[in-house]
């Protein structure tokens, strides 16, 4: 491409090599926490924030690449679930094999349902997710005899899986690394997508979907593959959910819990590719301290969300860059 | 050899016809006005053309002959049928060059540094779209549409919200640029200054219909078209 001289840009500017370390810096703290951390109740709650973490980085994934709102991702993050337990359950195919197809089948179904409905319009698309969502919900409490309906199914996961023992997957010491190392992961491939070709394709139709097709460019099948990225996302908090608690029920598809990651998202700063994340710590710090005080523990985390929707609309991580930059700003002066 | 061609061109809303049985053809490197009155059914005769005016419409394009009328606005783009619109239509929050560099990617020929440099838009390459100012908006708008330089331009108002000044200033460039490139052009414009100083030809739009064609001089002398239109201006 003759970009000319010109400098080329995305809206994302590439990271410096000294962002590169603080943030290489951040993963090997969170890694080497648990030995840190005497606390196996706090350990549950960070394993939990960390797979909630992957399920918001999600949601803020499709808002940020296709700028729409889905109050459904629980369907790919339930489906997931309910797939590894169903596999074992009956015995379909191998554990690992069940994960993969987990990971699968919830992309596909995100890419196909993308196909259909990527061109319904801001507020009718997040009903419709929703709609879709709740649709599976009520499948799960109502087909009995396939989920095992409201006591949901118990996941008798194999001895070894992927060649390492069970435990790694449930023991919150372990589950949390595994939990954390894998949004970071995640973090990074969508910070790959979104530098790349098809990223800044997407960019452009999120701004301008007419003018994108008016300069040569097919929609309907990126923003379909971008909420199948989004779902696979959540179906790989899904897949870490079934492992590591070994049980699903239908709250697992439940509206509230899409509802949660998208508050987690806003808190942060679904702008930011980490955003989310950290959103959904803060969430959770914020739901344990103040369990801990009321049993209206969610009234704060509403107070939270208006606090952070009316005063810090960049969310809370994009504020913490703002007041780094300007301190940054005030030292260099 | 026409570079683009119309023919029994119709766009119908409900019982009214917004454009009805229109012929329109533009040799290959003409630059050819539309001009009529609000709701003559100029910018629905661009709509027709490129692709846009959805499933009301009827009659067939063709683009150096080739018949392009089941072809999307996608299809048509690549085939070399670019356009602008009425109201700037960018992406607000990529950069100049970031934009151009979108468009370029889909392009055969890629030319973001030519486009840049012809229309001004160096210095503001690193901005923004949405942080420049309306007519360097303007600018890039045109800019987007002669990426990978296209047979057929067409131009929808590209000097609306522009000074007089600015209007003729572009209009002057414009017309030395697709002369250079070997553009055809399709012009809709309301300020006369511009239709007439740049125009090889002139199609006069009423009521969904043509009512006049010719030289800048010859549409100037039709008396209905003084009347419907161009009053004192003429």
């Amino acid at each position: 491409m003759d970009s000319g001289g010109a400098t080329p840009m995305t809206h994302h500017a590439a990271l410096s090599w000294r962002a590169w370390g603080l943030i290489a810096l951040a993963v090997a703290a969170g890694a080497a926490l648990p030995p840190l951390l005497a606390s196996t109740l706090v350990l549950t709650l960070l394993t939990q924030a960390a797979i909630s973490g992957i399920l918001a980085t999600s949601v803020g994934a499709l808002l940020r690449m296709s700028g729409v709102v889905s109050f459904g991702h629980a369907t790919f993050y339930g489906i997931a679930a309910y797939l590894i337990a169903l596999s074992i359950k009956h015995q379909w195919m191998a554990a690992e094999a069940a994960v993969v197809l987990a990971l699968v089948v919830p992309t596909v179904l995100a890419f196909v349902l993308g196909l259909g409905i990527v061109r319904v319009p801001g507020m009718a698309f997040s009903m419709l997710t929703l709609a879709i969502g709740q649709a599976f919900h009520e499948f799960a409490v109502k087909a009995r005899a396939v989920s095992g309906g409201d006591d949901g199914l118990a996941i008798a996961l194999p001895p070894e899986l992927f060649g390492l023992p069970i435990a790694v997957f449930q023991r919150p010491h372990s589950a949390f690394v595994l939990c954390w190392l894998t949004l970071a992961a995640v973090i990074f491939a969508l910070y790959r997508v979104a530098h790349s070709r098809f990223g800044r394709i997407t960019e452009a139709i999120r701004e301008n979907e007419e003018r994108a097709r008016f300069i040569g460019y097919e929609t309907d099948v990126p923003r379909a593959l971008v909420l199948a990225i989004s779902g696979l996302v959540a179906a790989i908090a899904g897949v870490l959910f079934a492992l590591y608690n070994a049980f699903v029920s239908p709250e697992v598809l439940h509206w509230s819990l899409s509802g949660s990651a998208l508050i987690m998202a806003i808190i942060g700063g679904p702008r930011l590719l980490w955003g989310p994340a950290f959103g959904a710590m803060v969430f959770f710090l914020v739901k344990d301290l103040a369990g801990n005080l009321t049993e209206h523990w969610q009234a704060l985390i509403g107070l939270t969300l208006i606090v952070v929707t009316v005063l810090l609309p960049v969310g809370l991580g994009g504020s913490l860059i703002r007041l780094l930059a300007a301190l940054r700003g005030g030292a260099a002066r | 050899m026409m570079a683009i061609q119309g023919h029994a061109l119709t766009r119908r809303y409900g019982g009214f016809a917004a454009l009805d049985g229109v012929d329109i053809a533009v040799p290959a490197g003409e630059i050819r006005g539309l001009i009529g009155p609000n709701g003559a059914g100029k910018s629905t005769l661009i709509d027709v053309l490129s692709g846009r005016a959805g499933k009301g419409a009827s009659g067939r394009v063709e683009l150096h002959g080739r018949d392009i009328s089941a072809l999307g606005v996608q299809q048509r783009r690549h085939a070399g049928l670019a356009r602008s619109f009425q109201r700037t239509h960018v992406f607000p929050e990529l950069s100049v060059v970031g934009q151009l560099e979108v468009a370029a990617m889909k392009a055969e020929a890629p030319n973001v540094d030519e486009v840049m440099h012809e229309l001004g838009l160096g210095a503001l390459a690193l901005r923004r779209a949405a942080d420049i100012s309306y007519g360097d908006r303007r600018r890039l708008d045109l800019a987007l549409a002669l990426i990978g330089k296209p047979k057929v331009l067409l131009l929808d108002e590209p000097a609306a919200g522009l000074s007089m000044g600015e209007s003729l200033a572009l209009a002057e460039h414009l017309k030395d640029l697709v002369s250079r490139w070997g553009v055809t052009v399709l012009l809709v414009e309301h300020d006369m200054e511009v239709v007439f100083s740049i125009c090889h030809r002139i199609t006069v739009l009423h009521l969904g219909k043509v009512l006049a064609e010719g030289t800048p001089a010859e549409v100037r002398a039709i008396p209905e078209v003084v009347t419907a239109y161009l009053g004192s201006t003429a």
